[in-house]
C-alpha cells in the first residue's frame, strides 16, 4: 500500500517545481466510498491527495483531454509538464499513447504506484448500498478493509476485486520518473477464457447475445469518452460528411457504433476497463475489446502499450502475415 | 416471403475492387464472356488499401448480404504495400463480425490479378455460394422508414 503522507510529500516537491504546470491524482469522492479526479496547480492543494484501492479511474485520460486553445499573439505557449499519478493498468496507455506520438515524453512527469488491485465500486455498492458518509477502503493481506459510518468490515479480496485486476499482468507501472512504492510482482494471468466460451458459440446464439446488449446502449458516448486512447480531434462518430454513424438509436447504427468503437481500438486498446465501467447500461465493452486484444496478440504476435517505439499495428505490416481467409 | 427456399434467394454482393488488378481480372472475364453470377455489384476502388473497415459494416447496414474485398497478389501492389495493410484490417474486421455472429461468408477477401479472368470466376461462384448458404443478411440492416 501507497503511504499517503509520502505521496502528498512526493506530490509537494513536484508541484513546487518550475518546469511542472499541473499535477493530476486522486481526492475523495463527495459520497461514500468514491474517489476522484483532482488536478493540483499549487503545493498548498496537496493535501487532499489520497491513493487507495477506489481510486478506479484512469488518468491518463486527461492528459490527451486538455483542450489546446491557440496562443495570442506575442504569448508562449506554456509548455511546463503535466505530472500524473498512474497504476500499472494506467500506465499502459501512456505508453500507447507515446507510441502514437500524442505528446512528448518529456511532456509529462508519471507518478508511478505500484498497484495491487482496486476495487470494483459496483461490487462494493450492491454489498453496502446508500453509503453516503465519508468512507474508507483499504487493503491488508488479502482482505479490503472498509471503515464507514463507525462499522469496519472486512471482505475477501476476490469478492470486490475489480476483473481487470483478476487479470492484471502489469500491477507496477511501465513507465515512471518516481516510484511510491516497491514494486509489486504480477499475480495474475490472462486465459482469455470469457472471450472463448463467447467465440465456441453457435453464430445466432452470438448474434442473439450481442443484439440484446448493443439494443440497450443510448449512444451517450461516455466509452469514447473516457477512453484514455480515443483522443482524435475529428473523431467519426462526430463526423457529418462523410457521416460514418447516423445519429438515430436503433439496433443497425448502434451496432456500427460498437463495431468502429472496438475496432478503432484495434492493437490501441490497453484493457484499463475504463469503457466499461462508465456504461450506464452495463454493456459488457471489455469483452469486445478483448477479443481484438486476443486476435492482435494470436495473429501479429503484438501487444499495445508496453513498448514506446512499437510501431503501429494497422500501419505496419509483415509480408508474411496469416493469410487462411484469402480466397 | 417467409416461404422463399435457400434455392430461390439471390444474394447482393458488393464487391470493391481495386483499379490495378482485380479490375482489371473482372473485366477480362467480362471480355473473355466468362459465365459467372451476376449478384455482385462491383465498386472500383484505386487500391484495397484504399477500402476503409467501415464500407464492410455500411454496405452490411445499407442491405448487401455479402461483401468482397479483392486486390493485387502478395507483392504485385501498384503501391507497393496497401494489400498488405489490407490484409491485416480485413483479417481482424472478419473475425471480429465473426463474434459478433455475422458469419464469415459474408466478409471475403480475395486476390486477382489482371490476368486472372478464370480465378475471378471461381472467387464470384465461391462467394456467392458461401452467401447462399448463410441465407439473407437479417441481423443489422438499417431499417427502411415510411414516412
Amino acid at each position: 500500500m501507497v503511504d499517503v503522507s509520502k505521496l502528498r510529500e512526493t506530490a509537494r516537491e513536484i508541484i513546487s517545481r518550475e518546469d511542472v504546470r499541473e499535477l493530476i491524482g486522486y481526492r475523495a469522492g463527495t459520497y461514500g466510498f468514491r474517489a476522484r479526479p483532482a488536478f493540483v496547480y499549487d503545493p498548498g492543494e496537496v493535501d487532499q491527495l489520497i491513493f487507495n484501492p477506489a481510486c478506479v479511474n484512469n488518468l491518463a485520460t486527461y492528459i490527451t483531454l486538455e483542450e489546446k486553445l491557440p496562443v495570442p499573439r506575442g504569448q508562449e505557449p506554456d509548455l511546463r509538464k503535466v505530472a500524473v499519478m498512474v497504476k500499472g493498468c494506467d500506465s499502459r496507455a501512456l505508453v500507447q499513447q507515446m507510441a502514437e506520438n500524442a505528446y512528448e515524453r518529456d511532456r509529462i512527469l508519471v507518478i508511478g504506484i505500484p498497484c495491487t488491485g482496486v476495487v470494483d465500486m459496483d461490487k462494493v455498492q450492491a454489498r453496502f448500498p446508500d453509503v453516503l458518509g465519508p468512507g474508507e477502503i483499504s487493503l491488508e493481506g488479502d482482505k479490503f478493509v472498509l471503515i464507514f459510518d463507525g462499522r469496519r468490515e472486512e471482505i475477501p479480496k476476490e469478492e470486490l476485486l475489480a476483473d481487470k485486476c483478476k487479470r492484471c499482468r502489469f500491477p507496477t507501472p511501465l513507465v515512471y520518473d518516481v516510484l511510491l512504492d516497491e514494486e509489486v510482482a504480477p499475480f495474475a494471468t490472462d486465459d482469455y477464457s470469457d472471450v472463448e466460451a463467447l467465440e465456441s458459440r453457435s453464430q445466432d446464439e452470438k448474434w442473439a447475445y450481442w443484439e440484446e446488449k448493443f439494443s440497450r446502449c443510448i449512444r451517450c458516448y461516455s466509452c469514447r469518452n473516457v477512453c484514455p486512447m480515443c483522443y482524435c480531434n475529428d473523431c467519426i462518430l462526430d463526423r457529418l460528411r462523410p457521416q460514418w454513424i447516423r445519429r438515430s438509436v436503433d439496433i443497425s447504427e448502434n451496432t456500427a457504433f460498437h463495431i468502429a468503437r472496438a475496432y478503432h481500438l484495434a492493437g490501441r486498446c490497453i484493457q484499463c476497463g475504463e469503457c466499461q465501467r462508465v456504461c450506464p447500461v452495463e454493456i459488457p465493452l471489455m469483452e469486445l475489446n478483448r477479443k481484438l486484444y486476443k486476435d492482435v496478440e494470436e495473429l501479429y504476435d503484438f501487444e499495445p502499450g508496453v513498448k514506446v517505439d512499437a510501431p503501429p499495428l494497422l500501419s505496419s505490416y509483415r509480408p508474411d502475415d496469416p493469410e487462411d481467409f484469402i480466397l | 416471403m417467409a416461404e422463399a427456399t435457400q434455392t430461390d434467394f439471390q444474394p447482393n454482393i458488393v464487391a470493391f475492387l481495386c483499379n490495378w488488378c482485380s479490375y482489371a481480372g473482372a473485366d477480362l472475364a467480362g471480355t473473355s464472356r466468362t459465365q459467372y453470377p451476376s449478384n455482385v455489384r462491383v465498386i472500383r476502388v484505386m487500391c484495397s488499401g484504399r477500402v476503409n473497415p467501415m464500407f464492410v459494416v455500411n454496405a452490411l447496414q445499407e442491405g448487401a448480404d455479402g461483401v468482397l474485398v479483392s486486390g493485387c497478389h502478395p507483392g504485385d501492389c501498384h503501391y507497393m504495400q496497401g494489400n498488405y495493410y489490407a490484409r491485416r484490417r480485413f483479417k481482424l474486421m472478419r473475425n471480429f463480425l465473426e463474434y459478433l455472429g455475422i458469419e464469415p461468408e459474408r466478409v471475403r477477401m480475395s486476390w486477382v490479378s489482371a490476368s486472372e479472368g478464370a480465378k475471378w470466376k471461381e472467387v464470384i461462384e465461391e462467394v456467392v455460394e458461401g452467401v447462399k448458404a448463410v441465407g439473407p443478411m437479417n441481423k443489422f440492416q438499417r431499417r427502411q422508414l415510411n414516412w
